[in-house]
């Protein structure tokens, strides 16, 4: 290489040391205007402007142009340069181009010719000079222009080692920089041999090409695994004096191995024997290599060795196929463990995090419990203390959950402000997930509590309520935990939210206990009253209401607080509606009807947890999933979830209003007039919603308190809507549809791209239905076409009329479509939704039957017990009775079937059946020829957990009808 | 008000630094010298807003004042005390340098002390504080010295002290005026105005009251019909005896009152040098110069200029310092220039062709013409081709301002009006005088 000395440029030395010595920034500008003025004579006068001239006014030009000056001339000059043949001029020349020349210049044209020249020429520093500047410019235009030269000086045979290594790099700035240009096919298998190449300088540039090229297009490619694992293998296998200019510290060719350990990550594990074993016995030697005593006490030498051990550990959860290399990984991350080093230590808890995923090396891991949990209580740096935590989630199962969420309990006293809130959530998790004896559970997330109450967020306790309500056997054991936790002087908010619930439901269970007796009890929550936020109190208004009923010796005590000026005016207008009607109707209602109304909670429906889906969406990618389900992890549930969990917003459904309330905030539900009705009972904290007892209920209402905690999960697994028949119905349609039946209002389907909601109301014989099409996208939905077909001989049963919808949905919007049904005569079928929409290009077609169903067009009836059975008797013709006897499909409870039957829109009569556990329900089904007397009885078996339900009808076929419909929600 | 003034060189290294009140903290020196000495991009605004801290500086040569306060202030009034702040230390020690500020910084931490005080500017007159801050140092004042400092200071005439005595009555007039215009190739008047000022050099023994009189239109009408007396020398073509001033200012020292209601002019001058009134006319404005511009492109190479100038006033009189400043395209590589009369010279570092010419008559023409090539570039913009600049001094009022009557009296000396000898001095000097090519 030509060296720069003696060649210096003086006047261009005088020139930036006389811009050195400006005093002020005006002075330099003059000096600036002055040279740009005697260049631009230069430039224009004589011609004759030999090399060293041109370069060094060139130079001086980029000069000023890096000072911050716009430079508009000399550009002609500078490609001049170019052609020069000495090194200098033409370096200067390149120089000037890729700091000056943007991609879309003219000149332009003329540089690619100039390259063009170098690259054919003799001289490989020419070639590299012309390799660096394309390199550093990269546009469009050259890699159209090089798109040939390029890739054949890379394969060519008689080019030299060191320009082979620069044309794989460019190469591989143009691909990234425009992928689409550069014509590979041709080429592939020759540049895959590059990786056996003599010189590593080039293996290792090209080895970064070939992975760029993978990851495009895998198969193409396929054929550098095994030359990839040669490779490898040799270079593991030679000692350190072998490749003696790419060993660095001892270490051979560090960059080249991780290099080729990445590339193969990107295939599955080799399924030629002959290869595996190879790879098996690299990624052994590796580490077997780790285990050696160190050749050199530099940090350089360790630091390359670590590179390559954990890249291989790497590609060795990658392939997840050989437990025993996973086993051997884990053991050396087990050391790491214990370094000085916290970067290592770091990188040990985040690759056994990925470990412990794995079948075969959980168990493994598992052994390091202790040093982990050390390593939480231990290391200063929080980052890794953050790792520890997502290891020791990742690794917990069943044996050890008790022991590691104590150990996470404690820790948390002290953790950081920034990984507390999902430290909580994953104890929670954990131990709802692995929990044997659903005390230990409570007691858990009443310590949790506790501990970081702030922390805790609403999934989590209401999750703990749900959890309590559904099992009996910890009911009392949580009402007495809870009160015992209340004691404390000074409690957390969330614990008074916990305990108001729980005490209000199960209260009665320790009020035995003198210690506890139930003025105990409410004198200890209404200590708390007053330090709590305006949601709580509502929440302990009801909880004492409840008292009233469970209790009826303190209601003197309770009604005073109720009647309280501090409750009954109350700034606060939910604080004041509430005590006033609780007031009203703890003395108006006798003593029966309020046991009705605050009657114990329904089971909660089982449902994912909610705050499974909490932690997903607050850090989608590192939450290992349990090891049953590893695999699916990556993309699309992590997706879903996060999807799902918008449905909560009010733009996706508005439809939902007053159902949504009730799931953000179950104690805000809108306040209705007071006076005990029977639909309230279904209520979750005492009275909200519906009083009307006329017809028809409002069968959205109660619906939705049994759908409490479901916003976050919402429906079923989103089904695929690609490559549907048309006549099939979309996965999950059925269900939905089912839902439905004892609802009106709600999702009807959701997927990634679209939410469907549906909101209906019925008068007799009239229908409405709206559906919602939410665009749950970025992007605008094209060609969008509803269409509505009635199956068989429902056309002449029911009169449908579609108002028409507009063909795009735009990004995160939403349609509303109108359709009315019209009840003509009674039908089996419901009418099917045909959607189909243009999205990014591909058809997509969704088919849902809409929940149009014989039983929403009856209304109740309200009979004493001697015209129940008159009419009954009446109907004993066989074609007007259906009966059915079935198992249930859920544990049966009074609550919930009573919910279910009014919301058939059928009324639930009392004291007629002489069975009190039976259920007598009488309706009146409209359709546009006649009305028809519909009279249900349904008595359920607890011990058998049977149904026998019986249905009759003054019009044949009706009662079958309507007993299949009802038999599939109970 | 003023919460602190600060003083750097061109390096942004603070000089002095006088901080009045405690909004004002240390780190406002360096949010000053960071965003707007240091910024890359030249900072144009005189008043900066940084975290709800506004920085009101100007520059003189090579050296920043910088006014800081938190307030909503004056802005006029902040820059208003800058400059005379300026002027203040440019009586003391010359020229504003950082040589003398690094030598004089006691004294300015002096002054800055007299002049401002908690923030509210004080008496900024020259005369005045050079009577207790003195270069040399205090001397030993006796207490009469101080006790009439004390009265002068807080007293009704604070400008003038009593008891001075000079043999010879003598007071100096200039009248200063800068012409500003902005004329379009084809000769037409865009605007024009000229801001006068007038100063006075007064060595005057006692209290002496003077009266002023001068031929502003209203003046002259409230005085009925005593105009046309001299119309001396000076005042090219024009015939006519008043002129309009649109607006203007007085020293201190006026009496308002007496202008207000009888229209004259009356005060008691401090010693020494002081600006007795500033003005400005837009009518009626006598332009000394006419410059005739021809640029003719030829081709993307080469440019040609033309330009004649014309003297439009008495051939009688001599315009002085004459210099025409014709700015050249960015791509300039080389100007020829031929000139009958002065010396032209294309100056690349400004980017112009700069034309001197020492001394031109009244009712001449001059005529510069040059040749400029062009080097090709591969910037599209077109030239914006700015306004072609003039610099010049001529020995009248373009304005056509005169002084009538100048009277002194002094009741307890005894000497009158005749034995005063008065000198009266007209310039003329160029603003931003501009004609677009």
């Amino acid at each position: 290489m030509p060296t720069v000395k003696g060649d210096g440029m003086r006047g261009l030395a005088v020139f930036i040391s006389d811009i050195r010595n400006c005093k002020s920034k005006e002075a330099e500008i003059k000096r600036i205007n002055k040279e740009l003025a005697n260049i631009r004579s230069k430039f224009k006068g004589d011609k004759t402007l030999d090399g060293y001239q041109k370069k060094k006014y060139v130079c001086k030009l980029l000069f000023i142009f890096l000072l911050g000056h716009d430079i508009d001339f000399g550009h002609m000059e500078a490609v001049n340069l170019l052609s020069s043949n000495k090194y200098t001029e033409k370096q200067i020349g390149y120089l000037f181009i890729s700091v000056l020349i943007g991609a879309n210049n003219d000149l332009m044209k003329l540089v690619i010719q100039a390259i063009r020249n170098d690259l054919a020429s003799r001289n490989p520093v020419h070639i590299t000079l012309a390799l660096q500047c394309v390199a550093n410019i990269g546009s469009r235009e050259m890699a159209e222009g090089l798109s040939v030269d390029i890739p054949k000086l890379l394969v060519s045979g008689d080019t030299i080692d060191s320009v082979k290594q620069s044309a794989a790099l460019t190469l591989l700035r143009l691909l990234r920089s425009s992928p689409d240009i550069i014509p590979m096919g041709e080429w592939t298998s020759r540049i895959i041999h590059l990786l056996n190449d003599q010189h590593m300088g080039v293996v290792t540039a090209a080895a970064s090409l070939i992975e760029n090229l993978v990851k495009k297009n895998p198969e193409e490619y396929k054929g550098c695994v095994s030359l990839a694992v040669s490779r490898l293998s040799r270079i593991v296998t030679s000692s350190y004096t072998d490749l003696q200019d790419y060993t660095y510290y001892f270490v051979p060719a560090p960059w080249l191995s991780v290099k080729l350990l990445r590339l193969l990550q990107n295939y599955p594990p080799p399924e030629d024997p002959a290869v595996k074993t190879r790879l098996t016995e690299c990624l052994e030697t590796i580490l077997n290599k780790a285990q050696e005593p160190p050749k050199s006490k530099k940090v350089q030498h360790s630091n390359a060795k670590n590179a390559v051990l954990f890249e291989a550990i790497n590609l060795i959860i990658h392939m997840d196929s050989d437990p025993n290399l996973l086993v051997r990984a884990c053991n050396q991350l087990g050391q790491f463990l214990q370094h000085r080093e916290t970067n290592l230590r770091y990188l040990a808890l985040e690759s056994m995090c990925l470990l412990a995923t794995s079948e075969f090396s959980h168990e493994a891991v598992k052994k390091h419990q202790e040093t982990v949990i050390t390593a939480l209580k231990t290391e200063r740096d929080v980052s890794v203390r953050q790792r520890a935590v997502d290891l020791l989630y990742a690794m917990c199962d069943r044996t050890n959950a008790e022991e590691i969420v104590g150990e996470m309990l404690e820790y948390l006293e002290s953790a950081d402000y920034s990984i507390r809130e999902e430290m909580v959530l994953k104890v929670a998790i954990l131990a709802e997930k692995y929990a044997v004896d659903y005390t230990w559970y409570v007691d858990v997330i009443l310590n949790l509590i506790r501990i970081a109450g702030d922390y805790v967020s609403e999934e989590v306790w209401y999750r703990v309520i749900q959890i309590v309500i559904n099992r009996d056997d910890v009911q009392g054991y949580a009402a007495k935990t809870v009160f015992e936790a209340l004691q404390a002087p000074a409690c957390h908010e969330n614990m008074v939210k916990v305990g108001g619930y729980i005490m209000g439901e199960f209260g009665n269970l320790i009020a035995g206990d003198p210690r506890s007796s139930p003025l105990v009890q409410f004198q200890l929550l209404h200590s708390k009253y007053h330090l709590c936020s305006p949601a709580t109190r509502g929440l302990l208004l009801s909880t004492y209401i409840k008292f009233i009923n469970l209790f009826p010796e303190i209601k003197h005590t309770i009604q005073d607080v109720l009647k309280s000026d501090n409750n009954m005016r109350n700034s606060d207008v939910e604080l004041q509606q509430r005590s006033i009607e609780y007031l009203q109707l703890s003395s108006i209602a006798t003593a029966d009807v309020l046991a009705t109304v605050l009657e114990e909670m329904p089971p909660f429906p089982e449902r994912e947890s909610s705050i499974l889906a909490k932690l997903k969406k607050k850090k989608p990618n590192s939450v290992p999933d349990g090891s049953e389900q590893k695999d699916q992890m990556p993309k699309l549930p992590t997706a879903q979830m996060s999807n799902s969990s918008d449905s909560a917003q009010p733009t996706s459904i508005n439809l939902m209003s007053q159902g949504e309330s009730s799931t953000d905030d179950f104690l805000d539900q809108g306040s209705p007039a007071a006076s005990g009705a029977a639909s309230a009972s279904v209520d979750l904290l005492g009275l909200g919603t519906p009083t009307q007892t006329t017809a028809p209920p409002v069968g959205g209402g109660d619906g939705f308190l049994v759908d409490m905690f479901d916003t976050l999960t919402t429906s079923s697994p989103a089904p695929a809507t690609n490559g549907m028949d048309l006549g099939g119905l979309t996965g999950g349609a059925e269900e939905a549809f089912k839902k439905f039946i004892c609802k009106n209002n709600g999702v009807l389907f959701e997927n990634d791209l679209l939410q469907i909601g549906v909101k209906s109301e019925y008068r007799e014989d009239l229908g409405r239905v709206w559906v919602f099409y939410g665009n749950k996208t970025s992007f605008q939905l094209n060609a969008f076409c509803v269409d509505i077909s009635t199956p068989g001989d429902l056309a002449t049963s029911l009169s449908v009329q579609q108002k028409p919808v507009g063909g795009e949905v735009e990004a995160g919007a939403q349609v509303k479509q109108q359709f009315n049904m019209a009840c003509v005569q009674e039908f089996t079928d419901a009418p099917i939704l045909n959607i189909q929409f243009m999205y990014s290009g591909a058809q997509q077609k969704i088919n849902l039957k809409l929940p149009v169903v014989l039983s929403k067009y009856i209304t109740p009836a309200e009979m004493d017990s001697g015209n129940f059975f008159g009419r009954w008797k009446a109907l004993s013709n066989p074609s007007q009775e259906s009966q059915q006897i079935f198992k249930a499909s859920a544990p049966i409870d009074i609550e919930t079937t009573k919910s279910k039957l009014l919301g058939f829109n059928v009324s639930v009569l009392d004291n007629i059946d002489p069975n009190p556990e039976n259920f007598v329900s009488a309706g009146v089904l409209h359709t546009r020829n006649q009305q028809v007397g519909i009279l249900v009885r349904l008595e359920p078996n607890k011990q058998a957990q049977m149904y026998r339900l019986t249905v009759r009808a003054s019009r044949d076929r009706v009662a079958k009808i309507l007993c299949d419909l009802l038999q599939s929600q109970l | 008000m003023i919460g602190g003034l600060f003083i750097y060189n061109h390096k942004g290294e603070v000089l002095i630094s006088r901080v009045y009140r405690d909004d004002i903290g240390r780190n406002a020196v360096d949010a000053f010298r960071v965003n707007v000495i240091h910024a890359r991009q030249q900072v144009r605004s005189p008043v900066t807003n940084i975290a709800r801290t506004s920085f009101f500086h100007i520059k003189r040569s090579n050296i920043w004042l910088a006014a800081v306060t938190k307030q909503n202030v004056n802005a006029a009034m902040v820059f208003e005390f800058l400059h005379k702040m300026t002027d203040v230390m440019a009586a003391y020690f010359g020229k504003v340098t950082e040589e003398n500020i690094k030598n004089n910084f006691v004294l300015i931490y002096e002054i800055l002390d007299e002049i401002l005080d908690f923030g509210y500017p004080q008496n900024t007159d020259t005369g005045i504080l050079k009577t207790f801050i003195t270069q040399q140092g205090v001397k030993s004042q006796t207490k009469e010295e101080t006790s009439q400092i004390t009265s002068q200071v807080t007293g009704q005439i604070g400008w003038r002290r009593e008891g001075i005595k000079y043999r010879r009555n003598e007071l100096f007039l200039d009248v200063l005026e800068s012409v500003n215009l902005l004329m379009s190739p084809q000769g037409q008047v865009l605007s024009a105005h000229v801001a006068g000022r007038i100063v006075m050099k007064s060595y005057l023994s006692g209290m002496p009251e003077c009266k002023f009189g001068i031929n502003d239109k209203v003046l002259m009408e409230s005085k009925g019909g005593k105009s046309g007396q001299d119309e001396g020398r000076g005042g090219a073509s024009s015939t006519k005896t008043s002129i309009a001033i649109d607006d203007c200012q007085f020293h201190q020292c006026v009496k308002l009152s007496k202008f207000e209601t009888e229209h004259s002019i009356s005060f008691i001058p401090p010693d020494g040098e002081f600006e007795l009134m500033r003005y400005r006319t837009t009518k009626d404005i006598s332009l000394p110069f006419r410059i005739i511009p021809l640029v003719r492109e030829v081709g993307r190479q080469k440019m040609e200029v033309k330009i004649v100038v014309k003297s439009n006033f008495k051939p009688s009189l001599l315009a002085q310092k004459v210099e025409v400043r014709i700015p050249t395209p960015l791509n300039t590589s080389g100007v020829q220039v031929i000139c009958m009369k002065g010396k032209a010279k294309y100056k690349a570092s400004e980017n112009a062709i700069v034309w001197k010419i020492k001394r031109m008559g009244g009712m001449k023409e001059c005529q510069l013409s040059a040749e400029i090539e062009l080097l090709n570039t591969n910037d599209k913009r077109k030239w914006t081709r700015p306004p072609i600049s003039m610099n010049f001094e001529v020995p009248f009022a373009p304005s056509g301002f005169k002084v009538r009557y100048l009277k002194v009296f002094e009741p307890k000396l005894n000497y009158s009006d005749h034995d005063v000898i008065k000198w009266v001095r007209y310039i003329g000097r160029s603003g931003l005088y501009e004609t677009r090519c």
